[in-house]
């Protein structure tokens, strides 16, 4: 009997002290150490505030005009203005090189600081062995998953190339979840059952190792730039699924040449060459500054580094090659804590004259404000005592926005001045698409114009459609040249054009038939 | 009568309950996010272990059930014979970041360990604490001389 009553009271014990803990968490989760985002509503942020009529109000008497404005009104509304996060995880507690999870999205909390450091977790040697035991493992799972996600089958549409010459692949290469049959019952699904029964293909991309993270080229630029190949990761996208390398250079100052480039990337070595006679002084001064290599985060001299090697550094050129994209990947620099920037595919430059607008999340609104933050792809100040303070001076970025003016379009042979297809060169289904494209399928809504933009940041409200962390609002993607530069969407969740059609299908509840659907895709592949 | 003593002599009561205590103490923080120091290395254990199955998550709420599993069993002194089998399967998944994540364990393997290194290897103690409070619950009793005449 005395036994039990002591485990008795030992329990009762026990839960006392899960409660206790439950309470210091709640504590905990209201100082700075911590990393979940603090919750707070209107009501506790007006509280105590001076309100003159609540004086007026209390001190007035009955029969008085005071009488007349309710007591209620004055009450601060008990609005919840915090975070939203109940369906969402706490990013789990890790450190530069481990493994993230490969659903970030479903995450969220604060970092512990905004800042980064230039020191390793390890000694170096480590480092590297370190990765060396969790590369090959991680890339299995990378390929895996991707593979869950996509059909990578590498069917090229007939007779449909980039501006280049490589094969525009077909799609859409999107898996089907279980359970769907066909994006036509997938479309007319509401979001709340799209998102109840977690059928939605096109969640966000996270980058494959996004502790880390940086910049991850694609095997075309590694082959011909070792020194770029990371210890840690590689591209999760097959080579099919990217843009070709090296790409065409056009420049609107010489259309008659065609592509400059004449097939080579444009480097250090070689472009005093090609460009000397055809640009100002100060374009060929940009151009330099674009190829000349800056020490980025993981990319540079020290031990903080995820090439075997110490490195120079990554030029802007170095992704956008050749003024357009190779399809590397980075995380956008707008966000921390890094778990929560979003993952981004180097958008091409060409045809950055004709935007208003750059970046897409931080609406960077000169050309030479978006060379100078470019520079310096992370942003962190906490490296720069160890890798190098931003170093370029306004009138070099400037120099670097008067080359970046001038690199134009590919040329789109079936477009009239006015950006409209020339009937006489345009297929029946071409023109369809385009009547679509004005019409019913409402791309033209925020893609018109000489680039096929609106200059605008949209917010899509994907999350509608899965249990994850809101993306908030993206700028609108020009389409002028939109084939060339595959994959899709700010972080390439849509590999194909076919992909990107579905996905707005989708998410702008378009209801288009599949006819509809290639007929958009074909039109696209015009601009 | 079988005598309550086995060979290993009496289980020590002060023992059990602090290891009771520490077992259930850092079990529960790691019922929530973000407060165990342990977080971290722990995750990431379990995640490798289970050749990655398992998220961060879900990895840190299987080991706080175990641990309160083990912690509340020591201290209610009740299913020994289950909490030893916890006990030492927990005790085996606790130095498993040597194997694991030896990067962050030693600064120079095998006898530079870290911090995080030192609190692995330190589990030696729980080893011995622990086998000496739960054998007496587990090896074959026998009776003592005494309850036999």
């Amino acid at each position: 009997m005395k036994k039990h009553l002591i485990r008795l009271l030992t329990a009762v014990g026990l839960v006392c002290f899960g409660i206790a803990v439950a309470k210091t968490y709640d504590k905990y989760q209201n100082t700075e150490h911590s990393r979940v985002p603090r919750k707070r509503t209107a009501t506790t942020a007006y509280a105590g505030s001076f309100n003159p009529f609540v004086k007026q109000a209390s001190a007035a008497t009955s029969g008085s005009s005071a009488d007349k404005i309710p007591n209620n009104t004055l009450e601060p509304r008990p609005v919840t203005i915090g975070p939203q996060t109940d369906d969402l995880r706490l990013y789990p507690t890790i450190t530069k090189g481990m493994r993230t999870p490969f659903d970030l999205w479903r995450y969220y909390g604060r970092g512990a600081s905004s800042y980064t450091s230039p020191v390793l977790p390890m000694r170096f040697e480590q480092w590297v062995s370190f990765h060396e035991r969790q590369k090959p493992q991680l890339m299995e799972d990378v390929r895996e998953y991707m593979s869950g996600r996509y059909n990578f089958s590498g069917e090229a549409i007939p007779g449909q190339f980039m501006s280049g010459g490589k094969p525009i692949m077909a799609g859409p290469v999107a898996r089907l979840p279980k359970g769907v049959d066909s994006y036509e019952q997938l479309a007319s699904m509401k979001p709340a059952e799209i998102k109840e029964q977690d059928v939605f293909p096109f969640k966000p991309i996270a980058h494959p190792l996004q502790s880390s993270a940086h910049m991850v080229f694609p095997e075309s630029w590694i082959k011909a730039h070792p020194e770029h190949r990371r210890i840690d990761v590689d591209m999760d996208i097959p080579e099919e699924y990217l843009p070709e390398f090296p790409p065409p250079l056009f420049l609107t100052t010489h259309k008659e040449l065609g592509d400059v480039s004449n097939g080579q990337e444009i480097t250090l070595d070689n472009y005093y060459e090609i460009f000397d006679g055809l640009l100002t002084p100060e374009q060929m001064e940009g151009v330099k500054e674009l190829l000349r290599p800056s020490p980025t985060t993981w990319f540079n001299h020290t031990e903080h580094r995820v090439t075997l090697e110490p490195s120079k550094g990554v030029a802007c050129m170095d992704c956008h090659v050749n003024g357009h994209t190779n399809g590397a990947i980075e995380l956008g620099p707008d966000s921390r804590p890094n778990m929560a920037r979003l993952r981004t595919d180097t958008p091409t430059m060409r045809g950055n004259f004709n935007l208003m607008q750059l970046s897409s999340k931080r609406s960077i609104r000169s050309m030479d404000h978006f060379s100078e933050v470019e520079e310096y792809f992370d942003g962190d100040p906490g490296m720069q005592q160890a890798i190098g303070p931003r170093a370029v001076k306004r009138e070099v970025t400037n120099r670097m926005a008067d080359f970046n003016a001038i690199l134009d379009y590919p040329p789109a042979p079936k477009l009239d001045p006015l950006m409209r297809l020339i009937p006489d060169l345009a297929t029946e289904q071409e023109l369809r698409g385009e009547a679509l494209f004005n019409g019913k399928a409402q791309c033209a809504k925020c893609h018109y114009g000489p680039a096929f933009v609106d200059d605008y940041m949209h917010d899509l409200q994907v999350e509608r459609f899965y249990v994850g962390r809101p993306e908030g609002p993206i700028k609108t993607f020009p389409l002028r040249g939109i084939k060339d530069s595959p994959p899709y969407l700010h972080d390439g969740r849509c590999p194909t054009l076919h992909d990107t059609v579905e996905f707005f299908n989708i998410v702008l509840a378009l209801n288009l038939n599949e006819q509809e659907k290639e007929d958009l895709v074909a039109y696209m592949l015009c601009l | 009568m079988v005598d309550k003593l086995s060979r290993f002599g009496q289980s020590p009561t002060f023992l059990r309950i602090a290891l009771g205590i520490v077992y259930f103490h850092f079990g529960i923080l790691k019922f929530f996010p973000d407060l165990s120091p342990a977080e971290m290395l722990a995750s990431q254990t379990i995640m490798s272990l289970s050749w990655q199955w398992l998220d961060a998550h879900s990895a840190l709420r299987v080991l706080a059930i175990f641990e309160c599993a083990i912690g509340a069993g020591l201290l209610l002194n009740v299913f020994m014979r289950t909490t030893f089998v916890l006990f030492l399967l927990h005790m085996i998944g606790t130095f498993l970041p040597l194997y694991y994540l030896p990067e962050y364990a030693f600064k120079i393997s095998p006898l530079a360990p870290t911090l995080e290194g030192q609190y692995i290897l330190k589990n030696i103690v729980f080893v011995a604490a622990g086998w000496t409070v739960l054998m007496p619950y587990v090896l074959p009793r026998k009776a003592s001389p005494e309850a036999i005449a």
